[in-house]
């Protein structure tokens, strides 16, 4: 056996070990059919197609076929609710408080959140007029301004939101990262329609307030309505869906679980520290419980995965029939 | 070796198919189209797939075979043969009869785009024919 070969043959752990018995053979032979003479290690492009493969494969080999629809839909939901909450914030950051107040601001705005929730009402616009590939880092371009806020404030000494907006905001782009460039001209208008019905929402509630500003009081219920509405909206569709024998809603309702949480963090740091009051927890409790969802609930995925592999472990692992 | 391919639920495999039907994506294209003629094994659908797209779709072992696993599902091609060259396991695909009507069904999809997009170019060459130009004041 080659160096080359006992590469290849290393790189193939990546894939199931059923998989590899059935047809590991045949994929590390077509590797070495292509190799150029004397080549003794493999191409980094081809360790990362073997990686890739192997993702996929165990994904598969665990039976859940509906898995990458589920981190479809759940990026659907993601980016429609993100836009429609940029759309909220960019209404509240037009509203500073009164100079008498002695607030901070910066010019005309609340805070430096603006020009993330600009980047994200672009992004909104973009899934609609731009081709697919632009979509996507159009959302990456929102999620890198979202998180930039945080040393941006730090080295200007400026107002930004608070993290506790900005945390769900993060998770929720990243979700929406998965979505898979919809050709459906209804799906790619959605997050337009999210982002303009966010702008109404945040006018209309910005006349009855008497001071908008990030503030618990103001913007807690806000993040805790919407993560409310995010659960039922999404466990329906799942229950809906699942009535039809398709599974994707459970995944979408799964990968989802982090974001909802950290839209939820007042509620569940409360319910942490004992103090059922929603805006009560105090900033250690918070902190704690945003470091408990940002742990738990991306694990619940491969976990779940796992489970999974266990209860299709028997009958699973594709084997061929060669003779038909 | 004797055994059968584990195959989704029926309402899976229907819903592959349906999603494979139009359009397929070009190197779902180009796979059903190198086997078409024949029945070939890895190394040659890679060979023939850079052939018949002039170079420009590269398939690589481990997208090519997540690809077939997924024709295979989808019932649109089958395995037809293994051969040890080389000591190097070869297994030969070929195209099922579902995939040859997917396959046929596409060509025709895009033959009558081809044709619709070669009218429309011909009709846009003629309209914007430069006129005649005239001259002014008339000739009188």
């Amino acid at each position: 056996m080659s160096d080359l070969e006992r590469r290849y043959l290393w790189l193939l752990l990546a894939y199931p070990a059923e998989y590899r018995r059935s047809r590991g053979a045949e994929i590390v032979g077509t590797y070495l059919d292509l190799a150029t003479p004397g080549r003794r290690w493999p191409a980094p492009a081809d360790a990362a197609d073997l990686l890739r493969g192997g993702l996929r494969q165990r994904v598969r080999a665990a039976g859940v076929i509906h898995l990458v629809p589920g981190v479809r839909l759940a990026a659907v939901v993601a980016l429609f609710t993100a836009t429609m909450l940029a759309g909220m914030w960019t209404v509240l950051e037009l509203r500073p408080a009164p100079p008498g107040f002695g607030e901070p601001s910066v010019g005309p705005f609340v805070s430096l959140g603006i020009v993330a929730w600009v980047g994200w009402l672009f992004a909104a616009a973009a899934q609609a007029l731009t081709p697919g590939r632009w979509r996507r880092h159009a959302v990456a371009l929102a999620v890198l301004l979202t998180v930039a806020l945080v040393p941006a404030a730090a080295l200007t000494d400026l107002p930004r939101p608070p993290l506790f907006v900005l945390l769900p905001q993060v998770g929720l782009g990243l979700v929406a990262l998965g979505a898979s460039g919809e050709r459906q001209v209804s799906l790619r208008v959605t997050p337009l329609v999210a982002a303009v019905a966010g702008l109404a929402f945040g006018v209309s509630w910005s006349l009855d307030s008497f001071a908008w500003s990030y503030r618990a009081l103001t913007a807690e219920p806000v993040l805790r309505d919407t993560a409310v509405a995010v659960l039922a909206v999404v466990g329906l569709l799942a229950v809906g869906l699942a009535l039809r024998g398709d599974h994707r809603g459970g995944w979408a309702v799964l990968v989802l679980l982090t974001p909802v949480g950290l839209l939820a963090l007042h509620p569940l740091a409360g319910a942490a520290d004992g103090v059922p009051s929603a805006f009560a927890p105090n900033w250690t409790a918070l902190a704690a419980t945003a470091v408990v969802v940002g742990l738990v609930g991306p694990a619940l995925l491969p976990v779940a995965l796992a489970v999974r592999a266990r209860l299709a472990r028997p009958s699973a692992g594709p084997t061929w029939n060669t003779h038909r | 070796m004797r055994a059968e391919r584990r195959r989704p639920p029926a309402y899976l495999r229907i819903r592959y198919i349906t999603a494979m039907d139009t359009p397929l994506r070009e190197p779902t294209f180009l796979i059903l189209t190198a086997l078409a003629a024949e029945p070939m094994h890895g190394y040659g659908l890679i060979r023939e797939v850079a052939v018949l797209s002039d170079n420009r779709v590269s398939l690589r072992p481990g997208t090519l075979y997540g690809a077939l696993d997924r024709l295979v599902d989808a019932g649109l091609v089958e395995v037809d043969r293994e051969e040890v060259v080389d000591s190097r396991l070869r297994r030969y695909y070929r195209l099922s009869p579902t995939g040859d009507a997917t396959l046929s069904a596409e060509t025709e999809r895009l033959r009558r785009n081809v044709e619709a997009a070669t009218r429309r170019l011909a009709e846009r060459a003629r309209t914007a024919r430069p006129a005649t130009p005239r001259i002014a004041g008339g000739l009188a």
